[in-house]
């Protein structure tokens, strides 16, 4: 006998069993079948999304702490094709707002029609300032009220999305461009620095980008790992300095007429650039007009990156080396007296003003910048071997090293050299035939400022890294002539400096310094009648605090350091005085001795 | 007999029935009570999950808001802006012979520009091996499961 209901159990097993492995069988010819990888891919898309993250860029700071670079916020404009609606209304939209073409803007909403397994992202824009995302914003609810109140679907800005994203940003715009360089932002997976702090500390400022995986599903979602912003930067420069430098530079490029020029301060004790402004520059915010304001092989900084025959500013090294070897002391005499030095008896050295001096003592000599008495210094009485070892330990034929990318050097002509002749000897004892950068020039002369100990110059005193400060502790380089011989040296300048009432004097304020009038070679030898003038001078004397170097290219006012430079270093130091609170010898002697 | 031996074994139907729906019904209260359990963890983890997001996303805009107002005050302190400012002011820039100097006693000049904590050589204490990497089973035993609560696992020992 049949129990009650057994067939219809018999019939309804039959049928979950059945229904059972039908979707056991689609399940299975889903895995398999060729659209398998798709849709796993698909559905691996709508889980989440690996993606790097940037640490922030780290900040770059004066001495006092004023911010000279730091990141803001821009914006990402791209289409998302997955939410695209109504791709006439993005493409109006971004040809209106973002500055695009329309019909480009178009063909990109339009992909999702034509092409759905493409990417499904686009870059419309990158780095959209604020004001016009919160115009994009106001506009897509706009679109969307009118959707809601005319019961369409159209017009829509549904799949045109922005991102924020990280700008650097330049707050002071020109303001010490020249020493910062710049970060070509752009293309973010290959965006680095660009010459100066920028270049060298790049590694640094950059922090580790990291990859991490950004999951939809919230089952999967994690905490982002804590990535720490790159390392910020404390410059040695002030921005006060600074400011002043670049704009007496400009003024003295405009009153002289010359084609460029730089000036540097640095403190000898330390080897810090307080300040360094140099042309061309440029705003680093804009830095896609660089070739605009560099063409050409103009280097990016001048005061670093060009080598130039120096001029008379070289015979404060050639009479360090003078006093310091003993050859001469500052009494001393030369008899000038027919105003030409023959070297080898072939080739004529003269005054620039080819004029005879009678007898002079060493300042005297410093003081009217007599070539004739700097040649026979060189070629009579240090002789070759010693001069180029001064010169070497002075840094010349080397890279000084700051920390700024972009430096350039000229290697000395060595007497071991083949094309060396003892004329080389005598010209570059008075700063022809020998190329310098204003950087090793300030740098040799800063070691005089500071009792023969030469210093590493360098623009990076601190980095903060990690929550932590470290400081950059001075490095002495060298000690290319002893105390005495630099004291002595600074005493002579000064009084050079006042008996020839130069320009370059300061009221209340005594300094030590000497002009440079460089002639320029040309493929036919010095043909030219255009200079390179100069001047470099430290002070106070008995404590010196700050050296500064001025260097104008091509002045068409005058061809003379002392009329072109030197009242330039009078303006410098004026304002520097203030501006670093020295006061006057005779109040800061009065102090020191309460 | 035989028959009535097998009789007084067997239990009344309706009592194995009631046994079989009484474990059906353990069995689904059982099933109830993973799914319920399941449910109420899968909603916390999802619930956490979107925390994090939120919170990860209210960071990003945390971060970005500072960016801007540093951004915003670098700017509003920028030399040009100061100078500005100062001319509006009627300052005028010095100049040396001008200046007048006083002695002030007990004047500290400006310190060092300190933007962090200077570095420090952090000595850490903690043992570079946790005793759980070194300790034997009885180690761990001891500690875990017959110390006196209250005393320190490192002190240890049986007691």
């Amino acid at each position: 006998m049949k129990a009650p209901f057994q067939t219809r159990y018999l019939i309804l097993t039959l049928v979950c069993l059945v229904f059972g492995v039908a979707i056991v069988i689609q399940m299975i010819r889903i895995n398999y079948s060729p659209s398998a990888k798709d849709l796993i891919a698909k559905s691996e898309d709508y889980q989440g999304v690996a993606e790097v993250i940037y640490p922030s860029r780290g900040n770059i700071h004066d001495r006092s702490g004023h911010i000279l670079a730091t990141n803001k916020i821009a914006y990402e404009v791209g289409i998302d094709l997955k939410y695209v609606a109504d791709p006439e209304s993005i493409a109006f939209t971004a040809a209106s707002l973002l500055d695009m073409d329309y019909a480009d803007a178009f063909a990109l909403a339009s992909t999702a029609k034509q092409e759905t397994d493409e990417n499904r992202y686009f870059v419309l824009a990158s780095y959209i300032d604020e004001d016009i995302i919160l115009e994009l914003d106001r506009l897509k609810e706009s679109y969307y009220q009118r959707r809601l109140d005319e019961g369409t679907l159209t017009p829509s800005l549904s799949g045109l999305v922005w991102t924020p994203m990280q700008q650097r940003v330049y707050p002071e715009n020109e303001l010490a461009a020249n020493i910062l360089g710049f970060f070509n932002y752009f293309s973010r997976e290959s965006a680095q620095g660009v010459y100066g702090v920028e270049e060298t500390y790049n590694r640094l400022l950059t922090g580790k980008p990291e990859s991490v995986y950004m999951a939809n599903d919230p089952y999967l979602v994690e905490a982002l790992p804590d990535i720490e912003p790159g390392a910020s930067l404390v410059l040695t420069i002030d921005r006060e300095i600074q400011a002043m430098l670049e704009d007496t530079l400009a003024d003295a490029i405009d009153w002289s007429g010359a084609e460029g020029g730089t000036i540097i301060v640095i403190d000898p004790e330390t080897g810090e650039l307080l300040g360094m402004a140099a042309t061309p520059t440029f705003d680093p915010n804009n830095y896609w007009d660089y070739e605009e304001s560099f063409p050409g092989i103009t280097p990016y900084n001048r005061a670093i990156g060009y080598a130039y025959e120096p001029g008379s500013v070289f015979k404060v090294i050639t009479m360090a080396a003078a006093l310091d070897s003993g050859v001469v002391d500052p009494s001393t005499t030369y008899t000038d007296s027919s105003g030409v030095f023959w070297v080898d008896g072939a080739w004529p050295i003269y005054n620039w003003d080819g004029g005879a001096w009678g007898e002079q003592d060493m300042t005297g000599c410093m003081q009217h910048s007599l070539n004739v008495c700097l040649a026979h210094i060189a070629v009579d009485l240090l002789g070759e071997d010693l001069f180029y070892q001064y010169v070497q330990a002075f840094g010349f034929g080397r890279s000084t090293g700051i920390d700024l990318a972009g430096e350039a050097n000229y290697p000395l002509r060595l007497p071991d050299d083949n094309q060396w002749v003892v004329l080389d000897l005598a010209t570059n004892s008075f700063g022809q035939g020998i190329a310098v950068t204003p950087i090793q020039m300030i740098s040799a002369v800063a070691a005089i400022a500071n009792d023969g100990k030469m210093m590493a110059p360098h623009i990076v005193r601190s980095i903060v890294d990690g929550g932590q400060q470290y400081d950059i502790t001075p490095q002495i380089i060298g000690n290319p002539i002893s105390a005495e011989a630099a004291q002595t040296l600074t005493t002579m300048l000064a009084i050079a400096l006042e008996e020839e009432a130069s320009e370059a004097l300061v009221d209340g304020y005594q300094l030590a310094g000497k002009t440079g009038t460089g002639e320029i070679p040309t493929e036919l030898g010095y043909t030219s009648t255009l200079t390179n003038t100069s001047f470099v001078g430290w002070g106070p004397t008995d404590d010196p605090k700050f050296v500064v170097y001025v260097w104008l290219e091509k002045p068409t006012i005058s061809k003379w350091g002392s009329v072109v430079a030197a009242p330039v270093f009078r303006d410098v130091v004026e304002q520097l005085v203030v501006l670093m609170k020295i006061p006057p010898d005779e109040i800061r002697l009065q102090m020191a001795e309460n | 007999m035989k028959n009535r031996l097998l009789q007084a074994y067997k239990q009344a139907p309706w009592r194995v029935q009631m046994q079989w729906i009484g474990l059906f019904l353990l069995a689904l209260v059982i099933l109830a009570a993973l799914a319920g359990l399941y449910l109420s963890i899968n909603s916390k983890a999802a619930t956490a999950g979107r925390s994090i997001q939120f919170l990860e996303s209210n960071i990003e805009a945390i971060n970005n808001n500072i960016a801007e107002l540093t951004t915003d005050l670098a700017e509003a302190k920028s030399i040009e802006r100061m100078k500005t400012r100062a001319r509006e002011l009627g300052f005028t820039l010095i100049n040396p012979q001008s200046a007048v100097y006083l002695q002030v006693p007990g004047y500290v000049p400006e310190d060092e520009m300190v933007l962090a904590p200077p570095r420090v050589n952090i000595i850490n204490e903690t043992p570079i091996i946790q005793s759980a990497y070194k300790d034997s089973l009885w180690d761990w035993l001891a500690k875990n499961i017959w110390l006196i609560p209250g005393s320190s696992s490192e002190e240890g020992g049986v007691q």
